[in-house]
């Protein structure tokens, strides 16, 4: 029975390890096809990283070939990969509207001003850099009668201090002359711009210390009278010399209140022979009518011309303040007859940002572009100005004539900014410009009355 | 009194001369993906070499990366004195499309100028748990093998070729059969890297793949990086890889480097050049040098470019341009 038993109890336990064996080997083999497919998912996730990593150094690599083009509120820019070509696009569109007021001629009912729309200004403005320090600006300009080349210039930059300009472009020396168009207050410039020169062909080395605390500009140019352009070759044989120096000497302090205070002086130095292309055509109003000439073609320039110009500016909060005083002293002749004429002219603008945006002589950015669907409606600005023009009284009665030339304009202006947003802005102002002198009202007509104008204007920057 | 001042003013010249201020010479090399640490000691040897007999400092620069790529940017503008490149048709294109260098470049410097050679082998992990032992086994499956692009890199183009050469070589010159070899080969690789360099980071660094085909030189340094995780097989037949080396004619003569540059190649056939290459792992071309490291490197059949292909113009057109044999097999492998 013992031996039954024994022989029973040792087949049961060779039974028991035979499964278990068996157990084990299929567990064996389970734990080997679980490690196997372990390592086929771990490579296969490493090679997805890795994957992963290879498309990001391509990408990278390709970003770094790739030309950058953005298109915002400042225009349209592309640029090489390696930043050495960079090109922008800007523009500056004028859509202005003038209504005379009161001119009509008391003495034979003729109307004076002309009412009109204009295109005042329709400029693209394309500019870029090559080779990181090299800029270039050309500037057509598509609103008047007939193209013309505004700017035209290369600038090579050797450090913010130190610049040198070549070409076409504005004559350092009036300060509302050098303000951007977009940015003056009223639709045109103040009577002081008659006396500065615009835009002359020369060379310019200028720059800005410590930070645009100081800024100065020395050039030499064909030459041109006040208020012209100048055509593409001098009309004589002598060049002109401009400089201005504007420091603006609390920028960047803790003295927030005079950051934006900035005062200069500028001026220039030629000498014009016998050329009446020397002379301005004519002295403008704000209605862009002409309120003095010289006699006629015989009166010439004839030696030297030379500007002086202090000038300065003040800018805080909403608040803003322009002014500048310049002589404008011209030798003329008239046949045997010389003269040193000394005109002169002032002016003084103010403006209040009365939804408080900060005002500068970069104008005005809303902070709540105009989305009349959320109750934004941009910003708006106030603004008012005084202006003088005082002509030589040795002018007359030989250089010009006294009955139809006014020996001084006096004008006042005030208007209404509205900036939709960084890139529109509609404005209205309305200008009176008095008249002294001994005009005859039967020969004189721009100065015979007061001029008074409404301006508006819709302008589209970028 | 002439001679004497003649002689006064040729004394001070003299005097003058050895004290004319040392200049520094700038040079770039463009080179393939691995050459990294050969070029490191090349550099370190010759500016010490050209210092000490001509006193001038120089800036040896290197960019590497996948020979085609390098070549591209070449072509493309980048300054490159001297070009160290994977294959001759690499060269051979910059000299084609951007005229920079002159048509017979190669005959320049001896040996076709390649101033070294290598081959292709395998790297595996450490005891070769596939059992790697030829080619064959690079297309069973489940075997993951990993090599670089041969749109982009010259290691993976020798890579290709090899494979090629062997089926060939074993199916009696048979295309179609080295085609389906290299189709299949190609199946088995999960990951391209653009160059070898990247392609030895996948398979060392990432742990990805069970066997690397590489250039012999990165293969022994990665085995001398760390020989405890791999091995090399060397296959029964492999190619005779020839990197060329040549000067970029046009922007040496910009530089004023054409003495330099031509100096800094012909170094590489010097002993002292051939002893640099040897201790990176790249075969010689000196005899004396190459029977000092015999031992380094492995006995193997090789077959050229030329013998199989008809020379590297025709096996770029064939398979690596356009619409070729590689892109053929890529699209029947998606």
């Amino acid at each position: 029975m013992k031996r039954n038993f024994l022989i029973v109890g040792t087949l049961i336990a060779g039974g028991l390890v035979g499964v278990q064996s068996t157990r084990a080997d299929a567990t064996s083999e389970a734990i080997n096809e679980l490690k196997q497919q372990i390592q086929e998912l771990d490579q296969k996730v490493k090679v997805l990283e890795r994957q992963q990593e290879l498309d990001t150094e391509a990408a990278d690599a390709k970003a770094k070939d790739t030309p950058r083009i953005t298109i915002g509120n400042n225009g349209l820019s592309a640029a090489s990969a390696d930043t050495n070509f960079v090109f922008q696009l800007h523009g500056v569109l004028q859509i202005d509207n003038r209504t005379f007021f009161n001119d009509r001629d008391s003495h034979n009912q003729s109307i004076v001003g002309n009412d009109t729309f204009l295109l005042r200004r329709a400029r693209p403005i394309f500019s870029g850099t090559v080779y990181k320090d090299f800029d270039f600006m050309f500037v057509p300009d598509f609103g008047g009668s007939s193209v013309q080349i505004f700017d035209a210039y290369l600038n090579y930059r050797y450090a913010p201090w130190l610049q040198l300009r070549a070409g076409k472009f504005k004559v350092p020396v009036g300060l509302e002359q050098l303000q951007s168009d977009q940015y003056t207050s009223f639709n045109e410039r103040g009577l002081p711009t008659a006396l500065m020169p615009n835009r002359d062909i020369g060379f310019q080395l200028w720059g800005d210390v410590g930070n645009g605390r100081l800024s100065y500009a020395a050039g030499v140019f064909n030459g041109v009278g006040d208020a012209r352009n100048t055509s593409n070759a001098d009309f004589e044989d002598h060049r002109e010399f401009a400089g201005r120096i504007f420091a603006q000497p609390f920028m960047g302090t803790s003295l927030m209140a005079l950051q934006n205070l900035g005062f200069g002086l500028a001026g220039s130095w030629g000498n014009i022979s016998s050329n009446a292309t020397g002379l301005a055509s004519s002295y403008l109003t704000d209605g862009q009518q002409s309120f003095f000439t010289y006699t006629n073609s015989s009166v010439v320039a004839n030696g030297r011309h030379w500007r002086l110009s202090p000038q300065g500016y003040y800018y805080w909060g909403p608040f803003g303040l322009l002014g500048e005083y310049v002589i404008s002293d011209q030798e003329v002749r008239k046949g045997a007859v010389k003269a040193d004429l000394q005109n002169t002219a002032w002016q003084v603008a103010a403006g209040w940002v009365l939804t408080g945006e900060d005002a500068s002589y970069t104008g005005v950015t809303p902070k709540h572009p105009f989305a009349p669907r959320d109750n934004h409606w941009g910003a708006l600005q106030l603004v008012a100005r005084y202006a003088d023009l005082d002509i030589d009284n040795k002018a007359f009665p030989i250089f010009a004539n006294p009955a139809t030339s006014a020996s001084e304009a006096k004008a006042w202006a005030v208007g209404l900014n509205w900036y939709l947003n960084k890139n529109i802005r509609a404005n209205v102002s309305y200008s009176h410009t008095s008249f002294e002198g001994k005009m005859n009202p039967a020969n004189a007509t721009v100065t015979r009355q007061p001029e008074e104008v409404v301006f508006t204007r819709l302008q589209l920057a970028f | 009194m002439k001679t004497f001042f003649k002689s006064i003013v040729l004394l001070v010249a003299v005097s003058i001369a050895p004290c004319a201020p040392a200049k520094e010479i700038r040079l770039l090399n463009v080179s393939y993906d691995p050459t990294r640490e050969l070029y490191q000691d090349v550099n370190a040897a010759f500016t010490k070499q050209w210092k000490d007999q001509h006193g001038d400092t120089l800036r040896l620069e290197q960019s590497h990366g996948g020979s085609g790529k390098q070549a591209r940017a070449v072509i493309d503008g980048l300054e490159a004195d001297v070009v160290t490149l994977a294959l001759g048709y690499d060269i051979d294109a910059i000299a084609d499309k951007s005229g920079q260098i002159a048509k017979d470049w190669q005959k320049r410097l001896p040996e076709n100028s390649t101033p070294y050679t290598s081959t292709i082998v395998f790297l595996v992990r450490k005891g070769n748990p596939r059992g790697i032992k030829d080619w064959d086994d690079l297309i069973k499956p489940n075997v993951s093998v990993v090599t670089p692009n041969p749109k982009s890199s010259g290691g993976a183009r020798w890579n290709y070729l090899a494979a090629w050469g062997y089926a060939l070589k074993k199916n009696n010159n048979s295309e179609a059969k080295a085609k389906d070899f290299v189709s299949k080969l190609y199946q088995n690789v999960k990951i391209m890297d653009t160059g070898a360099r990247g392609a030895t980071t996948t398979f060392v660094q990432r742990g990805i793949g069970d066997v690397l085909i590489a250039w012999e030189s990165e293969a022994l340094l990665s085995l001398k990086e760390d020989k405890d995780k791999f091995e090399i097989v060397t296959p029964s037949i492999s190619i005779l890889a020839e990197p060329p080396v040549t000067w970029v004619d046009k922007v040496v003569k910009r530089h004023g480097t054409e003495e330099l540059a031509k100096a800094y190649l012909q170094f590489l056939y010097t002993p002292e050049g051939q002893e640099i290459a040897a201790k990176n792992f790249y075969r010689p071309r000196s005899q004396e040098v190459a029977q000092k490291y015999a031992n380094q490197f492995p006995k193997l059949t090789l077959f050229t470019v030329d013998e199989l292909f008809g020379g590297w113009q025709k096996a770029q057109k064939k398979h690596f341009d356009n619409d070729g044999i590689f892109d053929e097999i890529q699209a029947d492998n998606r």
